[in-house]
């Protein structure tokens, strides 16, 4: 019956448990939490096989049957050569040096400094507000399109067409430059933030963030300061997004 | 016989050749209906908000962006369409549209939209796109048979053969180069069909073809020609299907996969680094891509560079290092590469990654096809002063539509240079300018910081782990089989 094959059954699952792991959970997890779910899976396998008598003798039988000689002499050196050269294997992909890169921590959105300098001037960035966000729709229309011009004019070859970060430049870059789209950029921050991005580029980055690996331009030395406004305006518009408030903020600390 | 004689002589017979062989093999099927209907003020609305910055207001492909990119947005007026399941000359059908808006335009910054924009969005961008065209044809004479694409022959060394024995009888290389590199004698000064410069394809960068590197695409290209482009259909020189398949298993034999890395792996050899940049040492030594993009942050700002991407392979022994600099180039004109290194390694800080900062001053080395090496130190665009070669020497040159440079220098660091050494990181970046594209000074393609590793050769203690824990385990699965044996003949 079954019994028989307890022991291919048990490895068989925690293969699966393992690929399933592995291959089918998007973004992939930390190898370190891999590892604790893949000791939970084998603890709990041999638990269960060993909890009952008749199940874990089935579970040895095959085991027993190699080191005790009767089984078919090339299962026999199959298993008995196999299992050191796994864990061998194994330990030659924890210990053998692989050479990739150093790893450089990166801040990826550090803490924006309370004043930095524009074409000369000091700017707060405390209360700094994008003064053509206007509540009048059609001077808002006219501001956001002309954005839109400058964005396909200085931004686009490296954040892309549909502002998800993937121009044809992009590839060139690592990091890769920021994806408007996703939830973790410029829709988590207020637009002061994105303006002191934008205005002092990679060079503007604190030492945290490795300034040193950004590409990003000093785009106060190519536009102006309504330039740079403008096409703030567009990235939100143009990628579905809006930028994070103080109001908003606020409310949530009253609730 | 006179040489004209035997031109003119082979001439009538390319010329004759398609009459007396068989009538072009193209089965075809009729186009299938679009399965939505237009919604003109729908598909003007998202044509505003996700196509003018391109191909404009109009459809005359003359967007803000137009100027800056490369190849040119697509102007929809004139109703040309590239990639097609039509026969050459035809318009291309609903489902064609559909499809390059869907799948985009590799090697151009036609993104693909299906992961954008919903099927309905596209293909109302579809009649959008049909809308623009002034003369009228998509109602006039509208695609009434497809083109059947079949199922590609299985690929054998045979059929590429064959295949390119065809690439020289019908002259692909005139415009493609024999090697595929786009560098054939004709390739240079092409227009398309309103004038604009166009190159031809180079077969070994499978990801820039237009319509797609499957063996099916390119077969279908061949099939099809690329309207508006010097790229004919090869129906009538090649009747039949299998020939084609044959030629297109050829070309997609000529690709390869882009392979990216963030280091740069120098091998350890014993003899000498050899001169030669086609040696077999070099081939060994494996390759790494560094995509580069377009300088557009100093004045002159370059957005259209020629190239976008280097390859490179790397060398070391115990006296000097050496790296082989390859890129593709259609055509030959003054390129010139450079590599830009810190003069100072410090710690994972890097200087600014154009030319360098006043803290951190970057060493270049520059080798180009007319002047050959120079080398300078530079702390930023404007401050770059020249130095002598010191150690450092250069070769290079062009063949086969493809530069390759040889750049050498000894491990140690003399001053104002880095040291190299075994398992240490040196960050280099690439610089690259085409002379026949216009480019010089800050005119080029470049790349952000890699790594340069002259790579260890394996330790042997790096045997110690995997070869202990192997050798327990099976001492301990010997002894644990040598009791279980004896004491199951003594329960026997």
């Amino acid at each position: 019956m079954m019994a028989r094959y307890t022991l291919y059954l048990a490895v068989a699952l925690w293969l699966a448990i393992l690929a399933g792991l592995k291959y089918l959970i998007h973004p992939p997890m930390p190898a370190s939490v891999l590892m604790i779910y893949m000791t939970l899976s084998t603890l709990g396998i041999l638990l269960f096989v060993a909890a009952d008598e008749a199940r874990f003798q089935a579970f040895l039988a095959p085991l027993k049957s190699v080191f005790e000689g009767r089984a078919p002499l090339a299962a026999q050196v199959l298993v008995l050569a196999g299992i050191p050269l796994l864990l061998g294997w194994g330990a030659w992909l924890r210990t053998a040096p692989t050479w990739d890169a150093p790893f450089e921590p990166r801040v990826v959105h550090p803490e924006p400094p309370s004043s930095f300098s524009l074409h000369g001037r000091r700017i707060e960035t405390a209360n700094l507000k994008n003064p053509l966000r206007l509540p009048d729709p059609v001077q808002l229309e006219k501001y956001t399109q002309e954005g839109k011009t400058i964005y396909y004019q200085n931004c686009f070859f490296c954040h892309g067409d549909a502002l998800a970060g993937d121009g044809h430049f992009a590839n060139a870059f690592s990091p890769i430059p920021a994806n408007f789209r996703d939830v973790g950029t410029i829709s988590m921050l207020q637009e002061s933030f994105v303006f002191w991005r934008v205005a002092t580029g990679g060079p503007g980055l604190p030492k945290g963030a490795t300034p040193w690996l950004s590409a990003m331009p000093v785009w106060q030395n190519l536009l102006t300061e309504e330039e740079i406004w403008k096409a703030i305006l567009y990235i939100y518009a143009g990628s579905g997004s809006t930028p994070r408030t103080w109001d908003e903020e606020a409310g949530h600390e009253k609730h | 016989m006179r040489s004209t004689d035997l031109l003119a002589l082979a001439l009538a017979a390319l010329f004759a050749a398609p009459l007396s062989a068989d009538a072009p093999q193209v089965p075809t099927e009729p186009v299938k209906p679009t399965p939505v209907a237009a919604d003109p003020e729908a598909g003007r609305r998202l044509y505003d908000r996700y196509c003018t910055q391109c191909h404009g207001a109009e459809g005359k492909g003359d967007g803000p962006a137009a100027e800056f990119v490369y190849p040119r947005p697509r102007d929809f007026t004139l109703a040309i369409f590239k990639v097609r399941t039509t026969l050459s000359g035809q318009l291309p059908t609903d489902q064609d549209l559909f499809h390059i808006i869907s799948e985009g335009l590799p090697g151009t910054s036609m993104p693909a939209w299906k992961k954008f924009l919903t099927e309905n969005e596209r293909w109302q961008l579809v009649h959008q796109v049909k809308a623009f065209d002034s003369l009228g044809l998509f109602n006039e004479e509208p695609a009434k048979e497809r083109v059947v694409i079949g199922a590609a022959p299985e690929v054998t060394p045979a059929l590429i053969a064959k295949g390119k024995e065809l690439y020289q009888q019908k002259k692909c290389w005139q415009c493609h180069g024999q090697y595929g590199r786009g560098d054939g004698p004709s390739a240079q000064g092409m227009k398309d069909e309103w004038g604009f410069p166009i190159r031809p394809v180079n077969f070994t960068k499978g990801w820039r073809f237009r319509g797609g590197d499957r063996i099916e695409d390119i077969y279908r290209t061949f099939t099809t020609g690329f309207n508006g482009t010097p790229m004919p259909s090869f129906v009538d020189a090649i009747p039949a299907a299998e020939d084609r398949w044959a030629l297109a298993a050829f070309v997609k034999s000529l690709s390869r996969p882009q392979k990216n890395a963030q280091v740069l792996k120098a091998g350890h050899i014993t003899g000498e680094i050899p001169a030669d940049p086609y040696a077999m040492e070099w081939e060994q030594a494996g390759f790494a891509d560094f995509p580069l993009a377009g300088q557009i942050i100093k004045e002159p700002r370059w957005f259209k560079p020629a190239h976008d991407v280097i390859t490179a392979r790397a060398l070391y022994n115990d006296k000097e290092i050496a790296l082989l600099l390859e890129w593709d180039d259609g055509t030959q004109g003054a390129d010139q590469v450079a590599l830009q290194l810190p003069v100072q390694p410090a710690g994972n800080e890097k200087p600014y990654f154009i030319l360098g900062d006043e803290r951190r001053p970057v060493d270049i080395w520059r080798w180009n096809a007319q002047t050959g090496l120079t080398r300078a130190t530079a702390s930023g665009a404007a401050r770059q002063t020249p130095r002598g070669a010191g150690n450092l020497s250069a070769q290079g040159g062009y063949r086969d539509g493809q530069y390759r440079v040889i750049l050498r220098r000894p491990l140690k660091g003399g001053e104002g240079e880095v040291a190299f050494e075994p398992g240490g990181f040196v960050p280099i970046a690439f610089q690259l300018q085409d002379g026949d594209n216009g480019e010089e000074g800050l005119k080029m393609a470049l790349s952000t910081w890699y790594y340069l590793l002259p790579q260890p050769p394996m330790p042997l203690s790096a045997w110690f782990w995997p070869l202990g824990i192997g050798f327990l385990a099976l001492g301990g699965e010997l002894w644990l089989a040598r009791r279980m044996r004896t004491s199951a003949r003594r329960a026997a």
